[in-house]
């Protein structure tokens, strides 16, 4: 695990020269994550909006439709990436008191379906 | 009366009667004294200063895991883990929004900046989520009910008196989110 999130914002300029490969990625596989907000009865509409427009920068139409889905489905996964940005996410989310969790990204085989401790999931184990 | 707040020239602007600021004033060092970190002995201060905390519990009070949650669902030991990394500069965070919005309440009038209006709001949320917990609102009829209390006069015990106040809080959060959002309109 990284401690790039108590550490403050990681600045993502794109200036990312190839030199030190930080020790993350030889536990933490190069795996999209999820980002989930969960419904909950005390948050505004309004504010879970505005969170997700002033935070991630969403235009009002798409935080209104992630806003709308956690309200009538549960939950809504609302970014992807890797597990340290959905980590930062998750904080900051935190931080504005929605009840945000990270998850794995099921692709086609999806673990959380209850045949935990099959075989060949040792990839993406945590280190 | 409290006045809702608005999105003006002087940028967001506010008014509160000084009963009413007194109420949200022990309201947010109320949430505050929840999320202070005790100071344990023995700690290690290096590990203190950059924010670790190797001690860290999942919070025994409801009120305060709602404030901080676990990072992950179904996986105890992986949320225990990331508490260890980022839960005690969460409690900054949440305390520093806290301590921002009761600093304004020293004025009559609230001009609040983008910043100040943020704090406002990650504190009134916080205020909320811990009166909620103590309403027991676990749901959407629950929100209702609740919701439904709005005549002071029926104020007659703790349940009630902080259904108002919960919903007071509500009031007050949606008139500021709403301003917050012509704000950012404004600015698109």
């Amino acid at each position: 695990m990284t401690l790039s999130v108590a550490l403050g914002p990681d600045t993502q300029e794109g200036t990312r020269t190839g030199t030190v490969e930080s020790t993350d990625s030889l536990t933490a596989p190069d795996i999209p994550w999820n980002l989930v907000i969960w419904n909950d009865p005390v948050n505004l509409m309004s504010y879970v909006s505005y969170v997700f427009q002033s935070y991630f920068g969403y235009s009002e139409s798409k935080a209104n439709k992630l806003m709308m889905e956690v309200h009538k489905k549960g939950r809504s996964i609302v970014a992807s990436g890797s597990k340290e940005q959905v980590e930062r996410h998750a904080v900051a989310m935190h931080g504005f008191g929605l009840w945000a969790t990270v998850e794995k990204a099921s692709g086609g085989n999806n673990d959380n379906s209850g045949n935990s401790g099959g075989p060949g999931q040792g990839k993406g184990k945590r280190g | 009366m409290a006045k809702a707040f608005k999105y003006g020239l002087k940028g967001i602007t506010g008014y509160l009667e000084p009963a009413e600021r007194d109420l949200l004033r022990s309201l947010i060092n109320d949430v505050i004294s929840m999320l202070q970190p005790e100071d344990r002995d023995g700690q290690d201060p290096l590990a203190a200063l950059i924010g670790l905390d190797m001690d860290v519990a999942e919070p025994a009070d409801r009120a305060v895991k709602r404030l901080l949650p676990n990072v992950m669902k179904d996986d105890a030991g992986a949320s225990l883990e990331f508490r260890q990394l980022t839960e005690r500069s969460l409690r900054e965070t949440k305390i520093g929004a806290l301590r921002a919005a009761a600093l304004d309440l020293d004025k009559d009038e609230i001009v609040l900046t983008p910043d100040g209006a943020r704090h406002w709001s990650m504190a009134l949320n916080d205020v909320r989520l811990v009166l909620a917990e103590r309403l027991d609102i676990q749901d959407e009829e629950d929100a209702e009910h609740v919701h439904l209390m709005q005549d002071w006069s029926q104020a007659e015990d703790v349940e009630s008196y902080l259904a108002l106040v919960y919903n007071f809080a509500t009031w007050l959060q949606e008139s500021l989110v709403q301003a917050m959002l012509q704000s950012l309109d404004s600015r698109r």
